[in-house]
Parts: C-alpha cells; structure tokens; sequence
C-alpha cells in the first residue's frame, strides 16, 4: 500500500504520516485539498500522540472504526496559518492556532441542539475514513481554528485537544467548589482530567492508579491524594475504603478515565447516593459492573464522548495560568521517519511517557 | 420460622389492633399490633385501603430484599390511604376524619442528603414494611402528619393507596425530564412499568413504546394509552433484532427509556435502543451485577439514571388523579379483605403475576 508522490510538483511538497498497514507507518506525501472559501491552511508545528493513533498503529481500529486503506495518522494539533479562504475574517496568515479536529454536519438535529460531538455524520481527524494532522500542512475550517494568546505556545495549543476531555467531562459532572471528585487513572487522560476539576473548582481530588510513577506525576500536578491500586478486582471494597479515607469527605463524582470492570466497580461503589460517575475511558464494550446497587442509590453514570465547545475554555485556562499542562509533556520528536517510529514506539510503551509530541 | 406470636382470634375484635405479620417464610398472620403513642406531631390513621407491592411479595417469599432482612416479625405493606382517627397537640394541617395517602418513610432530615432535598436517599430512612420498620397492613397505624397528604373528594383511597407505586414512576419522569420533546420506551409492562407509563404521558411524552414477554400485560399497556407494543424474549440473543423493531415502532429516536425490570436483557436493550444524548432509566431492582454493553452506550453520551423510590411526589399524585390526567383504577385486578385467608389469597395472587397488577386490600 501507499501512494507514490511526484517530487517537483512545487517548492515543498506536502508530507504527512501514513498509516499503511499494522505497526507501519511511512512518512509519503499528502495531497491537499483545494481551499474552501471558508477554510484555513495551517503548517503544523506541534502534534501530540493520542492512545487511539497507538490503537489504531497496534490494530488498524478502534472500537467499529476501521482502517481500510492508508489514512495520515494524528489529531491533537497547532499551527500557523498560512492561507485563509475567502470567506474568513476572524484569522490572517501568520496566526497562531489551536486547532479542534471534528468537522460536524451542522444540519442534523443533535448538531443544532449543539451536541455536535454526538454527529452522525462526524468527520474527525484520523477517525477512519478521515485523515489526519500529522504532517507538515492542512486544510481545516476556519472556525475549527482557535487563535492562541502570545503567551500560550503551539505545544499548548496542541494539548488542548486531550484537555478538552477533561474540560468536557467537568462540565457534564458538574464539577465545582462542591464537588469532591475521584479519579480513576492516571495516564494523559486522568491527567488532564484532574487539572481540569481544579481548574473548575473541585476542593478535593483524589487519584488512583496501578501505577507508582504516574502516581507521582500526578502528585506533582496537585492531586491532593494519591493511592495505589491493584488489577485485581476482588480488592475494590478493601481500595474503595482507602478511597473514602483519603478522600475524608464523600466522593461526589468519579472519573473512570480507564474504562475497565474493576474501575467501574470502584467507581459505582465510592461514590456517594446522589453522586455522578462519569465514564471516559474506553476499555471494553461490555461490562460486567454492579449497576443496580449503584441505581438504587441514585448514582449516575455520565456518558463522555469526545467533547464539544471548549477551545475558547481550555485557551483562557492556559493563558490564565489556572492550568499548566506543559508537565504533561515528556517526549519530544522531530518529524522523520525514524523519529515518527520512535515517538509511536515510546508512546505505546506507556509507563513514563505520558504525552509524546511531534515538533515539526 | 423466627419467633412465633401469641395466637390469637384472627379479626380485630374490640379495641386490639390487629396487623398481618410477616413470621416466616411464606407465613404470614393476622396478630395484634401495639401502636406506638401518638407524638405531637403524629397522627393514628385507620387504614382502608393498601397495595400489594413486588417487595412485600419478596419479603413474603424470601424473608429479605437486596440488603434487607427480616430478623423479627415484622408487619407487610406500604402502598396505603386512610382515615384520620386521632391528631397529635401540634397538628394543624389535618384533623379527624379526612381522608389521607400515606408516603411510607420517615427520613432524618437533618443529613446532608435530607437537607438537600433528596431526601429519598438518607441513610436512616425508616420505611414502612422495609425491615426492621413495620409496614401498614392492619387496622390502624402511626404516622407524622406531613407523611400523610390529604385526599379530594373526587379521590378513592383505593386510589389514594395507588399513589405510591404512581410516585415511583413520576420521580422516574422527573429524573428522566420527560416532556413534551421526549419519545419513551418503557421495559416491562407490570405495576411498575404501567404506572410509568402513566406518568410519562401525565409529563407530555408524545410517543409511547412498552414492550414485554406477557400478551396480557401489553394488551392492558395498550388499552392504558401506550402509542404501540411489542412483544420481546427473554434470550439475550435476541436483543439486537428486538432493538430494530423496536426503533422502527417508534418512528422518531427514542430519547428515554425506563428498565422497570433490570434483567441483563432489558438493560442491554435500553442501551442499544435510546438514541445518542439519550437517558436510561434503571428503576426496576432486579440483580445486583448486570453485564451490559455500556461503553457503546457511554460513547454516545448515552445516561444511565438511578432511580430509588421516589421523593415529593405525593402533591402531584393526586393532582393527577383529582384532574383525571391519570386514571390508576384499572390497575386494580384484585380486592381482598382483611382476613387471615384473605390475606394468604391476596399474597398468592400478587405473587402469581400474570394478570393480575395490583391487588388491593379493601379494610
């Protein structure tokens, strides 16, 4: 597979990072489309590695999306505008954007109840059959492009995108000065989901995870509590106790940001009658969970997809300061085809790398 | 059998007040029952009226619900209206005669829970016919004045004791928000389902789908409003191909869907059912680990409410009922009075199931 270029076509010719077939990627050219009146094109300089361009590298899909021919990989990204269409007034060449990935239909009726997330008809950078960012240029909506305050950098503007979960998982709990909240997982998404319910306002924030060195991560990121916690799922009443004694007050909401049965049990179970678990992490399709005990306490479960209308919030929170997510970013690669292999390899490898970032 | 009681004459004679006994399993007696004394804020209610619930029937086969076991006698029920016999000192809202529904539990309200009004919730709720708590299956019973909610005329106590199984359903169209926006899919069309069924229409819904595995309970859905019915399995095999009749009945996307069951089955189907930014309802308490496919669902933004009893309800109850906006009467298969063998028949039927809905003790 793959597409063969034609070298002298312009100064620079356009090249992205294929993904052809499992585990293999190939840095080829990548053909742009004519600009809309409407659109921008942005030269990418910042692009981070999310766990569903691992996925899809490792399996060729994810959950029913499947890879079927050669699709550019990447989607957490921020740029340069370098040509606007005709139609755009709010950008000029040489901006700085952030840029949010999902191109949704805008006639359907969930988009003009504004759950646009939730579009049928969705068109998602590196969402099969839709390619990706991670390459040195691309066309996008220009009202997908979120211009970036001097003081945020485009390494920021790209980690954005993994903030947004966080932010969007904050605002469908409810998450505020009252709102005690438990996090389940602490990889870049209970990370980032942490920050953002103290940025929202959470007095109290406890973290768990199986792992001591995201723990750590996470203490440093101002987790007010952290516990190790087992893979074992008989140990989830001895770990909910700990939760609760750490937490010392009760557990309004609880991020599963792993998405397993042992999490989701945890989760069902600490949490307070009347409180919220919010499941944003995708590990299995069917669960085998204690959902009725959990109902009869009136405890919710908040479904999470993606995120919808928090560019302009995760933008204010980093240029105010309020969160700092540049911590999250421990690996950094260049854009060749051996760093591109290395950057996946080490991303996967999870452990101490938490967001893998492309510097093109 | 736990510790028997002194045997006595079966119908109340004098002034003893008599109650049905839960004594063993499937052992129920009709044997006196001390009132407590009147506080200021009480009042003492003759009861005329009470509802079988699933519960009772539970409490009767099996001596214990969820968490809930019964160590010692305890007296059943809990669905019930009456007649104000006596008023404690500090009782104003009420007085001797009126004819009041009764909402069973007494919560602390001094928790944070109560405080905040979800009072439904609070860990030291003391529910009637819920162990350790006796229920109001007897002559008379004590009660605080602002638990018991006073009837119109134009309300029966029959219908008066309807309001609490009423109350699950319309706190479930409360959580839900079910209005005039929201298409309903309802699983399971016993007690449960019907009332919410009731109670989804009384809130506006515009469409109606109830599904079920028994002809006569939907036949019963259908003559009590339900826009269309369709009969499901109970192999979770067939939950996929039951999704897509179910959807095309609907017509438009299902927005919320209420499990009065709370099998694997039903809530699989919910899931898959309701449309993306949808709401899923679990009312009915029937396992306690359910294997569903809940991410599929959850990436489609797709809710999952809890709904435990119900709280602040009764107002609306019998609102609905005095303006006819919901009628419980036919909801009411089977009377009995209060007899020991009136109260070992009505036992048996309730939890014979099929059709009989509720049943109902005439006192």
């Amino acid at each position: 597979m793959g597409k063969g270029g034609n070298s002298h076509e312009e100064e620079e010719e356009n090249m992205a990072a294929w993904l052809v077939g499992l585990n293999t990627l190939k840095i080829q050219p990548f053909k742009l489309p004519p600009l809309g009146p409407h659109d921008v094109r942005v030269r990418m300089k910042a692009v981070g590695i999310c766990g569903s361009d691992v996925h899809y590298l490792k399996t060729l899909r994810c959950a029913d999306f499947v890879v079927k021919e050669p699709m550019v990989i990447g989607h957490e990204c921020a740029g340069i505008i370098e040509e606007v269409g005709s139609e755009v007034k709010h950008l000029v060449p040489g901006d700085r954007v952030a840029l949010e990935p999902g191109i949704s239909c805008w006639r359907c009726d969930l988009c003009k109840d504004g759950r646009y997330n939730l579009c049928p008809e969705m068109k998602f950078f590196a969402t099969p059959p839709v390619h990706g960012s991670l390459a040195h240029q691309v066309v996008h909506p220009a009202d997908l492009c979120f211009k970036l305050p001097d003081n945020v950098s485009l390494e920021e503007g790209a980690m954005c995108e993994p903030l947004s979960v966080g932010v969007h998982a904050c605002r469908r709990a409810n998450v505020g000065p009252e709102t005690n909240v438990l996090v389940m997982g602490a990889g870049p998404i209970g990370l980032v989901t942490m920050l953002a319910a103290r940025a929202f306002g959470a007095p109290r924030i406890v973290i768990v995870d199986v792992d001591d060195n995201r723990l750590s991560v996470a203490k440093n990121l101002g987790a007010d509590g952290i516990i190790k916690v087992s893979t074992n799922i008989q140990d989830v009443p001895e770990e909910v106790e700990r939760i609760c004694k750490e937490m010392e007050a009760r557990v309004d909401v609880c991020f599963d940001c792993a998405g397993f049965n042992k999490t989701m049990t945890t989760a069902l179970s600490a949490t307070r009658a009347g409180g919220k678990v919010c499941l944003v992490g995708m590990g299995h399709n069917e669960m085998t969970v204690p959902l009725t005990p959990a109902a009869a306490r009136e405890v919710d479960v908040i479904g999470i997809f993606r995120y919808r209308n928090t560019w302009p919030l995760c933008i204010e929170f980093i240029r105010s300061g309020k969160i700092d997510v540049k911590p999250l970013i421990t690996h950094r690669f260049g854009f060749s085809q051996k760093e591109v292999e290395e950057a996946f390899e080490t991303s996967a490898g999870g452990g101490s790398a938490i967001k893998v970032m492309f510097n093109l | 059998m736990i510790s028997e009681m002194e045997e006595v004459s079966e119908i109340t004679v004098g002034e003893t007040n008599m109650a049905a006994w839960l004594l063993g399993i499937q052992t129920i007696k009709i044997q006196p029952y001390h009132l407590p004394p009147l506080g200021p804020h009480d009042v003492k209610i003759c009861i005329k009226a009470l509802g079988i619930c699933g519960s009772d029937v539970h409490h009767f086969k099996t001596m214990r619900c969820a968490n809930f076991i019964v160590k010692k006698p305890m007296v059943l029920g809990h669905e019930c209206a009456g007649i104000i016999e006596e008023v404690g000192s500090q009782v104003k809202s009420l007085q001797v005669g009126d004819r009041v529904a009764l909402e069973p539990g007494i919560s602390c309200q001094r928790c944070s829970l109560c405080r905040d009004g979800r009072y439904n919730l609070c860990r030291e709720m003391k529910f009637s016919g819920s162990p350790p708590n006796n229920g109001s299956l007897a002559n008379k019973v004590v009660h605080p004045a602002n638990l018991c909610f006073k009837l119109p005329d134009n309300v029966s106590l029959e219908e008066g004791a309807m309001c609490e199984p009423l109350s699950v359903g319309v706190h479930a169209c409360r959580r839900a928000k079910i209005g005039p926006d929201t298409n309903v899919l309802i699983i399971g069309a016993g007690p449960i389902g019907l009332v919410t069924l009731l109670a989804a229409r009384a809130f506006g819904a515009p469409r109606i789908v109830i599904v079920d595995v028994d002809d006569y309970r939907l036949s019963m859905a259908k003559e009590l409003g339900a826009d269309e019915i369709v009969i499901v399995s109970t192999n979770i095999k067939d939950v996929g191909e039951e999704v897509v009749k179910i959807q095309n009945v609907m017509v438009s996307r299902i927005d919320v869907s209420f499990d009065c069951v709370g099998f694997n089955k039903t809530m699989s189907t919910a899931l898959s059912a309701t449309g993306a930014g949808g709401k899923v309802c679990l009312i009915g308490l029937a396992r306690t680990e359910l294997t569903v496919p809940l991410t599929s669902a959850t990436v489609r933004e797709i809710d999952v409410v809890g709904i435990f009893r119900y709280r602040n309800t009764w107002p609306l109850c019998i609102e609905l009922l005095s303006t006819g906006k919901i009628d419980v009467k036919p909801l009411i298969t089977h009377r009995f009075q209060f007899s020991q063998k009136g109260i070992e028949d009505a036992f048996q039927t309730s939890a014979g199931g099929g059709n009989a809905i509720k049943v109902m003790f005439n006192m």
